[in-house]
């Protein structure tokens, strides 16, 4: 290890560092939550601010290879930062009436954000799973946090068993993948697999290891039928992880994907194509029955990202149909959707604020007279997600889409589907803004007074939501991120 | 000047000023309101005048590079057809809104929902890149999707959800095709997308036939599904009854004055133009259901109980002359379809403000418990009377012109088809009198003479709002040419699009 590889793996190093300085604080302050809220904030503007230096740096490796900064690195670590931000500008309205300890959140979380950013830059299927475990066990216990709610527990022992089942698939997929092609880098591997497939059909034991890793990360991006652990974890889970949890790990699981399916696999790209293209159809599709059909908000968000899955599947399978504008269209949808949906889950938690009030969608029959702020933010989040314009949804759809109708043949296909589905999504979405806007408030709940930080996290997702889409630098941004990929 | 951008903005600025306005003073959130409506409408005013005749193609051009890694441009312009359903817009906005000064339940959302509403419509008539008539198209779909679900009826969240489902999967698909279309340019040009989303280029490609024919009849299929949702055709009608019974009544007057206007706008615009091929192959079929829809619009109307409904279900036979003259593909057809459109907008504009007179004061729309209104209301029924006789297309006044032109343009076409859709014109003065009689004539109902002295005249401001409809329902009755000479350019321009010109 050189100072050169600590200097490339900065922003993972500061994230550990913060992280511990959180605890430190908490150590020598206790109980006391402003140090470490000021330590966080402090420490997440450091991280915001080395991420930016790395993003003029230029393409370089660390550590022999195995970890890669490019343009997707830095795009993905800036994403990951600003999602920790905000989930700790949301948490400490959530946390505080409830007891719960800000420190060891604040800090599990940037752990997790830490084995995402290793994901966002590995080059090596090894440190992608070391990334990816440094990503979850944090997320096992975040999801557990409220351990006085049944439901918290529930959520993290069914999150945890089938993550860690999950993790296993892959690792078995990763280990055939290895036995056959020799090497553990992602470009080495690319070359084998390229020579390989130059041969003849594909070996056996490297279909299996395909369809393990196939597995494994659909388990992680909660993509149908891998998807049963996503509405009891995200239902259970304390509002702001369930915020955490629905872009974080999924961004993270799109990055592997990247990485992985995309650096590693991609000379045989034609063979997981048919595999990508029923993932998204399945998962779009039955995300969003079953989103239709639910009552509790959350549970109906969680059904809704299993649908954004499908939606961000697409790109991928653009990608694999020779499309590779489908990669600048993952990052995009990414990061739109990490501020629309956070942003909703914001609104939940902001009403929940008061411990006991429920996330089922009779909590916000109302709401737009009640709180016309919270319903008016929710309402566009809800649009967004829905893919209306000008909102930033809309426009992540529209690039994914492009993207499935440049591939062409049974991706125009797919395209289709999902833009019927986006009509069906409308529904469930729209039912919300219905009991916000067009029922009657039911008893009197008092007005949900968010906290000064959690309205400044409000309003960069809403800033995030509405401008995404209409200045194009965010497009320019992804497309540059994502030229930077092999394969 | 960008007078485009201007009359577009005017709206979205009023919404804001009305934000910053606290929601208790309602009576300077209406003036506002209507203060930035009338400002849109002078302005449009001021675009006709300056509008120059002559000329093939758009004026007040403006165009501005906006996402430059897919050529997607804000372009705007207007051609004589545009200028008049910018007009047509603006007109309705204020008129709406004026009648809209009785609302008292979130009157600041109402506002600005209309308010960004106007900058929708507006939007999607002088949108010359497709990707921004796409932003338009489905802008105009939130605030009316609040309006029926906040201020209508009993049953308006059926309603309200119904017509945002049909609209988006309409729309949703429409945007494949979009997509679709501007790849095959950026195919054809080498892989650059400079112009794949500009209508005159794509326009310019499609003149020269470079899109195939499959891909033209499925981006067709796509863009027409969509259009033919919001006209609404038969069998896509299904959900204008409800949203026009659950609307309040200024959002019947838009949504019958300027949204099924969007689509006839759509397919004139777009869905002919760029696929001229594959409109000819369909336009068979496209004729049969709008004659069904001619048809079966007035048979259903007969049978009606409710006054909106009634006059509903008659948008479904007059916007049936639309589509059909659109696709008769001669020019006198298709100028009496522009013409309808226009004469639909301020006809059942008026009809609905008048039903809403009558709800406003009776709570019911019921013909049945009606009867001798003209007794009580003689003003209000002569005003009643003019815009009925003028819906039954009376000659003089404008809708007889527009009925007439499309009967003569398809008559070379398909005569028999011709005469089937003007026996229609029979049962529209069936339909029409026979509710114009059970409501105004005969003796005063039980159920009116119940309601005592809430049974008022007209009032003065119920009048403003149907005078300038009334007007130019006679002036466009007398001298249609003041529109049909806006429209030579543009039916040149289509005729010439569909292979049917010189």
């Amino acid at each position: 290890m050189t100072w050169h590889d600590l200097g490339i793996i900065s922003p993972a190093v500061v994230a550990v560092l913060v992280a511990a300085a959180i605890l430190l604080v908490d150590f020598v302050v206790p109980g006391r939550r402003g140090p470490v809220l000021v330590t966080a904030l402090a420490g997440l503007a450091l991280l915001g601010f080395v991420i930016l230096l790395q993003g003029g740096r230029g393409a370089d490796t660390a550590f022999g290879g195995a970890y890669v900064l490019d343009g997707t690195t830095v795009f993905l670590d800036a994403l990951f930062a600003a999602i920790a931000a905000l989930t700790i500008l949301f948490a400490v309205d959530y946390l505080e009436p409830r007891g719960l300890p800000l420190a060891e959140f604040a800090a599990v979380l940037l752990f997790a954000v830490t084995g995402a950013m290793l994901i966002a830059g590995s080059a090596d299927l090894l440190l992608l799973f070391v990334g990816l475990e440094l990503m979850v066990l944090p997320g096992y216990v975040l999801a557990g946090f409220a351990r006085r709610d049944p439901y918290s527990t529930e959520g993290a022992i069914k999150y945890f068993l089938l993550g860690s089942f999950s993790s296993a698939i892959l690792l078995f997929g990763l280990a055939y993948v290895w036995g056959i092609t020799g090497t553990t880098r992602v470009d080495g591997v690319a070359l084998a697999l390229a020579r390989v497939v130059a041969g003849g059909p594909l070996a056996p034991g490297l279909a299996m290891g395909l369809a393990f890793m196939s597995a494994g990360v659909a388990f992680k991006m909660a993509a149908v039928p891998f998807h049963y652990w996503t509405p009891d974890a995200y239902q259970g889970s304390p509002t702001p992880v369930t915020a955490y949890l629905s872009v974080g790990p999924k961004v993270g699981a799109f990055a592997i994907a990247l990485r992985l399916f995309v650096g590693a696999l991609g000379p045989v790209k034609a063979d997981w194509l048919p595999v990508v293209i029923l993932l998204a159809a399945a998962t779009m599709t039955l995300g969003n029955l079953v989103a239709i059909s639910q009552d509790n908000v959350k549970r109906m968000l969680a059904y809704s990202s299993i649908a954004h899955t499908g939606y961000l599947l697409v790109g991928l399978a653009a990608y694999a149909g020779g499309e590779r504008s489908g990669l600048a269209a993952i990052l995009f949808y990414g990061a739109a959707y990490t501020f629309m949906n956070m942003g909703a889950f914001a609104i939940i938690a902001a009403l929940q604020r008061r411990p006991g009030v429920s996330s089922q969608i009779s909590t916000f029959a109302g709401l737009g007279r009640r709180d016309p702020w919270l319903g008016l933010l929710m309402a566009i989040f809800l649009l967004s997600l829905t893919g209306i314009p000008p909102f930033a949804g809309f426009w992540a759809k529209a690039y994914v889409i492009l993207a499935a109708v440049q591939a062409g043949g049974w991706l125009t296909v797919l395209a289709i589907l999902a833009m019927i589905n986006a009509a069906g999504a409308a529904f469930y979405y729209l039912r919300v803004v219905v009991y916000m806007y067009m029922r009657d408030p039911v008893g009197d709940a008092p007005a949900a007074k968010p906290g000064l930080l959690f309205r400044l996290g409000l309003a960069v997702t809403c800033a995030g939501t509405l401008l995404m889409g209409l200045i194009p630098i965010f497009l320019t941004a992804a497309t540059n991120a994502a030229s930077t990929l092999h394969g | 000047m960008p007078i485009l951008t201007l009359i577009t903005l005017t709206p979205l600025a009023g919404a804001i000023a009305i934000a910053a306005i606290p929601g208790r003073e309602t009576d300077l959130i209406r003036r506002t309101a209507l203060g930035f409506a009338l400002a849109a409408w002078v302005m449009s005013l001021g675009l006709l005048a300056a509008f120059a005749l002559g000329p093939v193609g758009f004026q007040f051009n403006e165009a501005l590079d906006w996402i430059p890694s897919f050529g997607i441009q804000y372009k705007v312009g207007v051609d004589g057809l545009s200028v008049l359903m910018v007009v047509l817009t603006t007109t309705l906005t204020w008129i709406s809104i004026l009648a809209s000064f009785k609302i008292t339940d979130r009157v600041k959302g109402y506002m600005i929902s209309f308010l960004i509403l106007e900058v929708g419509m507006i939007g999607v008539f002088i949108a010359l890149d497709l990707f921004l008539f796409y932003i338009f198209w489905e802008i105009v779909l939130v605030p009316m999707y609040l309006i029926i679900g906040i201020w209508g009826g009993a049953n308006r969240i059926y309603a309200t959800m119904k017509f945002v489902l049909y609209t988006l999967v309409g729309s949703l698909l429409m945007l494949i095709a979009i997509l679709a279309t501007a790849y095959s340019y950026q195919v054809g040009h080498n892989g650059s997308w400079i112009g794949a989303f500009d209508y005159q280029a794509l326009q310019g490609w499609a003149a020269g036939g470079h899109f195939g024919d499959t891909f033209q009849l499925i981006a067709f299929l796509a863009l027409f599904l969509a259009f033919a949702i919001k006209v609404p055709m038969f069998p896509f009608h299904t959900w204008l009854p409800d949203a026009h019974t659950e609307a309040p009544t200024a959002g019947s007057v838009i949504l019958a004055g300027v949204l099924l206007k969007l689509g006839a706008y759509g397919l004139i615009r777009f869905a002919v133009p760029l696929y001229p091929h594959a409109a000819h192959q369909l336009a068979g079929p496209i004729i049969v259901l709008s004659v069904i829809a001619i048809v079966y619009g007035a048979i259903v109307s007969i049978v009606q109980t409710d006054l909106k409904r009634l006059v509903a279900y008659s948008s479904v036979s007059h916007m049936g002359f639309v589509t059909l003259g659109i696709f008769a593909f001669s020019a006198s057809a298709l100028q009496g379809a522009i013409l309808q459109m226009i004469n639909h907008g301020l006809i059942t504009g008026g009809l609905f403000l008048l039903v809403g007179v009558i709800y406003e004061r009776t709570h019911d729309r019921t013909i049945a418990k009606m009867g001798g209104l003209a007794a009580i209301m003689p003003i209000y029924c002569t005003i009643f009377g003019f815009f009925i006789l003028a819906s039954a297309g009376l000659p003089g006044l404008s809708g007889f012109v527009g009925e007439f032109l499309v009967f003569v343009g398809s008559f070379g076409v398909a005569p028999v088809i011709a005469v089937a859709s003007i026996i229609v014109m029979v049962l529209a003065a069936t339909y029409l009198l026979w509710m114009f009689q059970r409501v105004a004539l005969g003796e005063l109902s039980d159920f009116l003479r119940g309601l005592g002295g809430h049974l008022t005249e007209i009032n003065r401001t119920e009048i403003v709002t149907l005078a300038p409809l009334a007007v130019m329902i006679v002036v466009l009755g007398l001298f249609p040419s003041l529109v049909l000479d806006l429209l030579r350019a543009p039916t040149q321009v289509f005729l010439t699009a569909v292979g049917m010109g010189g």
